[in-house]
């Protein structure tokens, strides 16, 4: 099967998930206890107060009705208002997602960077001091809890040594850069343990191939061996795992963006969520979806590409 | 010589202190740490502290509340008259007002902005002006209200945010329909009448505010306020990182320090830790409909709620929750809400009394309860183990719900609940809003308690419209002594607003109503 074939099948694949995705969100957020104009107004609420708004969001209307509603502006691009903001979930989508995909990517990054090397050289140098070093290393960045790791950072190379801003996002693109690098490399420590980890093993299993050893005997350079050979195979199941961890990355962006101010979409989610929002967390989870499911996507095209097999 | 020298000295530092007290330094931005974002900025369709505690930067009243606020003082009205039968006030603009976009504050935007105030289909502020039955204007200087009843909480109301005066062309002119319609495409260019005026609005991130040209106070050096150029709102949700940027002087102040840290605040020369009086009461609502869910409801009887009351350790959980911030209650009402009354803390730790009492009641040997408690709270978590505790020793067993804010309204809303955490500031300085809310049964049914008391009631409607001062002392005394020793909760503590603020910051202030006032601060270069 080409890869145009193999993409079409997928991307197909990808509208009854969607539309999955979509039924269990709206049903499920509005069966949680509460409603969203009692949640704003708490103690406040007179009775007739919240039966009016909620009237006047067309909360009081069936389950069934509200849906077809929502349905029918979803595919006309609206994806409603936001009842705790007041903006269309399409700005909110727009200001707030392209930063939480900023922050994910430099994570993924930051996390390649400092795994790749390294599990080649623990591979390379396995069961010696500078394999156990790497690990132990690595293992110290997994087990620490995320707003704690990013507190000390925020603390050590923030306030005290003022390499960085306190938080925050900046103004202009350079700026959101630089803003994020701490929370970055704070999303970036787990990953990379756990993709360290894994490729480290990966690589062990390729070089102890009975075609590393063949090619070995034939007499190819050893960097062609390790580039060509090794690196290839032993990236699909870490490439699988890296795709999978983009989904981590974004619940992990959660608890990153508290921390560090940053005004993203895991911060809205939450608010949203709490706040009983309806329209938002749908909004959002339909982005989100998206978003996760291209990523998904990218994997299996990357691994189509190092394994064609998978394609088949 | 030495003695000259310090002798010197002291009178330089004398002389400096003094000069730094007179000389108001002008222009800087200052920039403030919110632990979260505001919602919707409009005076009347709010529905949040988060937008009402800096709305009063933007739009101005007819009247302002003092800094202590428990008075009144004049606002863009200059001058105001209740007349003697106390069924209209009269107010007298005043001279050469304008908008933050130049243009002349009108009677007809006063007219305007009210009658949004007390429309019943405008949000949930209305009750506060729900004594006005008309306004009007006789000439170009005058605004009269015309009230159904004489009101004596009228004149506080015309402080309140919802009664900012706000443009009519401008709003009118805005797209939309429906007043909610106009209001949200207004505020994407919002012009106002306080002393700042919204420049723009990072959703989630930063808000940035700049001084009104036309603003018609004059400061002390006898120029327009305000000193600031302008204020920026940075939301930083986690109180570590908001101290931190506090500390690395990335921002000029921070709201809401947890109370465990600020002693070490107040220890740190850079800092100006402000603890500002508040109308903050922090209580537990009991639920004393005879049966909950069917089963009979020991919460129902007064006096196992008296013995709940003795039972717990106030000034433990003082300590444990506030860090000895926090004072005890001596009324349901704030010491800094007007007409409260009550000199001694209510209920003192007893719990020999207390066992008396359940006894007497009928549960000797005690019963199982259950509180509902907001989930990820800290204080929450401190109030409800710190009761748990307590509790066990009278033998009340105590179970902790930890549920989500909206979970918790929706339970307690609906009377599925027997103990909730709870915690309230007012909106004006008048005891009639939370006495509305806490005691008279027909609004809420006394914050959903299920409590009513028919000489509460009717002296609460009393009073409402009473307009000799000394009679409504009288009345809200006795409502007080009634609610505090009967009445559907455990009162805890009062607590201030912790503020933290670089040395430099002089002249802001948050005031007991919560509001964040930044007309007169200034930045000390």
């Amino acid at each position: 099967m080409p890869l145009s074939e193999f993409l079409a099948r997928r991307l197909l694949q990808l509208i009854p998930t969607l539309i999955f995705i979509l039924i269990v969100v709206f049903v499920l957020v509005r069966l949680l206890p509460g409603d969203p104009t009692s949640a704003i107004l708490g103690d406040r609420a007179l009775d007739a107060d919240v039966e009016r708004i909620n009237r006047q969001l067309g909360l009081d209307q069936p389950i069934i009705v509200q849906f077809w509603l929502f349905v029918k502006s979803v595919f006309s691009g609206d994806l409603g208002n936001s009842i705790v903001l007041k903006l269309p979930v399409t700005t909110l989508i727009a200001q707030r997602l392209p930063t939480t995909i900023l922050l994910t990517v430099m994570a993924a990054l930051i996390a390649l960077i400092m795994a790749v090397p390294l599990a080649f050289v623990a591979a390379l140098q396995r069961e010696k001091l500078a394999d156990a070093s790497i690990r132990g290393a690595f293992q110290v960045g997994l087990s620490m809890p995320v707003f704690y790791l990013g507190l000390i950072l925020l603390t050590v190379f923030g306030a005290r040594l003022q390499w960085f801003p306190v938080g925050g996002y900046g103004d202009g693109f350079l700026d959101h850069l630089y803003h994020l690098f701490l929370p970055s490399l704070t999303l970036a420590l787990s990953l990379s343990a756990i993709l360290m980890r894994n490729l480290r093993a990966a690589i062990i299993g390729v070089l102890d191939a009975e075609y590393v050893s063949f090619a070995h005997a034939k007499g190819l350079a050893p960097r062609l061996i390790l580039t060509r050979h090794v690196l290839r195979n032993a990236l699909i199941s870490t490439v699988t795992i890296f795709g999978l961890s983009i989904g981590t990355l974004l619940s992990g962006a959660v608890i990153t963006e508290t921390v560090f101010a940053i005004p993203g979409a895991g911060r809205l989610m939450v608010d949203s969520i709490y706040g009983r929002d309806y329209p938002v967390v749908q909004g959002m989870t339909l982005a989100l979806a998206v978003l996760v499911s291209v990523t998904f996507l990218l994997t299996d095209i990357l691994q189509a590409w190092l394994d064609p097999r998978v394609a088949r | 010589m030495k003695f000259f020298k310090a002798a010197a000295l002291s009178a330089a530092v004398l002389l400096g202190s003094t000069v730094s007290a007179l000389a108001v330094e002008r222009g800087g931005v200052m920039t403030y740490g919110r632990y979260a974002d505001s919602l919707f900025l409009d005076p009347v369709l709010n529905d949040a502290n988060v937008d009402i505690w800096i709305l009063s930067n933007m739009y101005d009243t007819l009247l302002l509340p003092t800094d202590d606020g428990k008075g009144v003082k004049p606002g863009l009205a200059s001058d105001y008259k209740v007349s003697d039968d106390g069924l209209t006030v009269t107010l007298t603009l005043r001279d050469g007002i304008k908008f933050s976009d130049g243009s002349a504050i009108t009677p007809e935007d006063v007219v305007f902005s009210l009658d949004r105030a007390i429309n019943p289909d405008n949000g949930i502020w209305n009750f506060l002006v729900s004594s006005i039955d008309s306004v009007d204007s006789p000439d170009a200087k005058t605004v009269v209200l015309h009230l159904k009843h004489p009101d004596p909480a009228i004149i506080p109301a015309l402080t309140v945010f919802n009664t900012a005066i706000m443009p009519k062309a401008q709003f009118m002119a805005s797209a939309g329909t429906t007043d909610k319609e106009k209001a949200e495409d207004f505020q994407t260019h919002p012009v106002g009448s306080g002393p700042f005026v919204l420049q723009s609005w990072d959703r989630g991130s930063t808000m940035k505010l700049v001084r009104n040209p036309y603003y018609w106070d004059m400061g002390e050096d006898g120029k327009p306020l305000p000193y600031l150029d302008g204020v920026t709102f940075e939301v930083i949700p986690d109180d570590a990182t908001r101290i931190l940027r506090l500390q690395s002087g990335e921002i000029d102040g921070a709201e809401f320090i947890p109370f465990a840290r600020v002693s070490e605040l107040k220890a740190d020369p850079s800092i100006n830790m402000q603890l500002f009086p508040s109308t903050k009461v922090n209580y537990i609502t009991l639920n004393v409909r005879p049966t909950v869910d069917g089963k009979e409801n020991p919460l129902a009887n007064v006096k196992v709620r008296q013995a709940m009351n003795y039972a717990l350790n106030k000034d433990a959980i003082i300590q444990i929750v506030t860090q000895g911030v926090g004072t005890p209650m001596t009324s349901f009402m704030s010491t800094a809400t007007p007409l409260h009354s009550g000199d001694t803390p209510l209920f003192p730790y007893d719990p020999a009394k207390a066992k008396q009492l359940l006894a007497e009641a009928g549960y000797p040997n005690g019963f199982k309860t259950s509180i509902l408690a907001l989930a990820g709270n800290q204080d929450d978590a401190g109030i409800t183990t710190a009761m748990q505790q307590m509790f066990a020793a009278v033998g009340i067993d105590l179970e902790i719900k930890q549920v989500d804010n909206a979970t918790r309204t929706d339970l307690y809303r609906n009377g599925n609940f027997d103990m909730r955490t709870g915690g309230w500031t007012d909106d004006i300085a008048d005891p009639s809003e939370i006495t509305s809310y806490f005691a008279y049964s027909p609004v809420i049914e006394a914050m959903h308690s299920g409590w009513s008391n028919d000489e509460v009631n009717s002296l609460f409607e009393q009073s409402q419209s009473e307009t000799d001062p000394a009679k409504r002392a009288q009345e809200y005394a006795r409502i007080q002594e009634i609610y505090n020793s009967e009445g559907p909760t455990l009162p805890l503590f009062e607590t201030p607003y912790p503020v933290a603020l670089r040395k430099n910051v002089q002249g802001f202030v948050q005031i007991p109503l919560g509001n964040n006032i930044f007309r007169s601060a200034w930045l000390q270069k």
